[in-house]
């Protein structure tokens, strides 16, 4: 099940949202060791986790965390732009229908074939929400290692520049571009796999 | 011309080739303009033994890649294994800090050297679900590397490799490139791996040893072989299943 919060991820008031600052902090803390905040010990929540972000978060039947990721409008802060601009060799791609992936987030307790069926279900739920959210563009930073998933992912991928060794590993920004073809771009790779039942939370900003 | 500029005709080249002998040409040119003279780009399997379940595309030196390929080198190559160690490109000099060389690893190293290979860059490309890979670039020998283009090198490699992928893909279609076995086989793999007993799995999975036998012996068959010690490597290279099944939690 695919649920879609928009206005920001109050997690004191959203046992799905709460299961995905959890599981963040498992993957991105616990797992891969970044120097990223946590809230009581529990829940990764950074200064980008405010009230303009939104979330798509997979979950099975019962609610439990499957997978997710968060989306940050380029017109406001964000990673490339307010920590890693020396990413782009240009200037940081942004403004309308441009938005930041951050926190691609597979949850640890999946085992190999299913994080495959999430990992697909998730970017297959990132470009149907761009389409229908008028996003044409996808920037995100990326670790190496990963760069070789996305690029097999079969849409149109392009480096936005050098990648460069950032606190131990090596880090590139990358540009995605959407548009109606790229369903079919995935399902050619194989990737195309739509989460069955969409649950959207519009949530107004405070 | 800008780096970015070079990235980006590179992406542009490798889209644009339509058979292999085009995206063979394409990373030769990529290659040179990088400051190299060879490429090798390879599924790390046993190319000799299955021909078709791997790619490979490579302007090496014929007779390096006849000895390579007569003494079944891909699995053991040091620069192959190093590269199951890293997600990030690096050169051959920086090999030892990665894995333990043996007497034949540096063997390997010497007789590259003395069929023209002389130092290289390696990019390591795994894709979850499918047999490890990787694309390497190298000077003739006595040639330094183009140490200041490695970056460079690296995007170049990454979208070489996903370039042939996406082309192998096409070309076998269809089923993945090795068998499948069930989750319940799969299950029962996992706690081999973790050294339990038929018995202990039976247990822990509420079936009867028997079933456990059966069910490991069918996951064998399909992929023909007769030891589970050659299943468990045979389904860890494939990423049937991973490290991570055996040692989470």
């Amino acid at each position: 099940m695919l649920h879609i919060f928009e206005g920001g991820g109050r997690l004191a008031e959203d046992a799905v949202l709460a299961a995905m600052f959890e599981a963040r902090k498992r993957v991105f803390v616990d797992l891969l060791g970044w120097d990223v905040p946590v809230l009581a010990g529990r829940f990764e929540v950074d200064q980008f986790d405010d009230v303009h972000a939104r979330y798509l978060v997979l979950t099975d039947r019962q609610g439990s965390h499957l997978g997710s990721a968060r989306l940050l409008d380029t017109r406001r802060p964000h990673i490339l732009g307010a920590l890693y601009p020396e990413l782009c060799e240009e200037e940081v791609p942004s403004g309308t229908g441009i938005a930041e992936i951050t926190r691609f987030c597979l949850d640890r307790r999946l085992r190999a074939p299913e994080r495959l069926i999430v990992r697909n279900q998730l970017v297959s739920a990132l470009v149907d929400h761009a389409l229908g959210a008028g996003i044409h563009l996808y920037t995100g930073v990326a670790e190496m290692g990963w760069l070789q998933q996305i690029l097999s992912f079969g849409w149109v991928c392009r480096p936005l520049g050098l990648p460069r060794p950032i606190d131990g590993t090596l880090l590139g920004a990358l540009a995605i571009d959407i548009a109606r073809d790229t369903p079919s771009l995935l399902a050619r790779a194989g990737i195309y796999q739509p989460p069955v039942a969409v649950i959207e939370e519009r949530r107004r900003a405070a | 011309m800008g780096m970015l500029a070079m990235a980006e005709g590179f992406g542009r080249a490798i889209e644009e080739a339509e058979t292999s002998d085009d995206l063979r040409e394409a990373i030769s040119e990529i290659t040179t303009k990088l400051g190299f003279d060879y490429f090798a780009l390879t599924h790390h399997v046993d190319v000799e033994r299955v021909p078709h379940a791997s790619m490979r595309l490579h302007n090496y030196p014929e007779n390096w890649v006849d000895y390579f390929d007569g003494n079944r080198l891909a699995v053991s190559d040091p620069v192959h294994r190093a590269s199951h160690v890293t997600s990030v490109g690096f050169t051959w000099r920086e090999l030892p800090q990665l894995i333990a060389m043996t007497p034949s690893d540096r063997m390997i190293l010497a007789l590259a050297r003395e069929e023209g290979l002389g130092e290289g860059f390696t990019v390591p490309a795994h894709v979850p679900g499918e047999a490890r890979g990787s694309c390497s670039f190298a000077c003739p020998t006595g040639r330094p590397l183009p140490t200041h283009i490695l970056p460079l090198a690296q995007l170049a490699g990454a979208f070489a490799f996903e370039g042939a992928r996406r082309m192998w893909r096409s070309r076998t279609l269809g089923p993945p490139p090795h068998p499948v076995v069930t989750d319940r086989q799969r299950d029962c793999l996992i706690w081999v791996a973790r050294g339990k007993t038929d018995w202990e799995i039976s247990r822990i999975i509420g079936i009867s040893p028997q079933t456990v036998v059966r069910h490991i012996k069918q996951a064998r068959e399909r992929y023909g072989v007769e030891k589970r010690t050659s299943l468990l490597i045979r389904t860890l290279f494939d990423g049937t299943i991973s490290f991570t099944d055996i040692f989470r939690r």
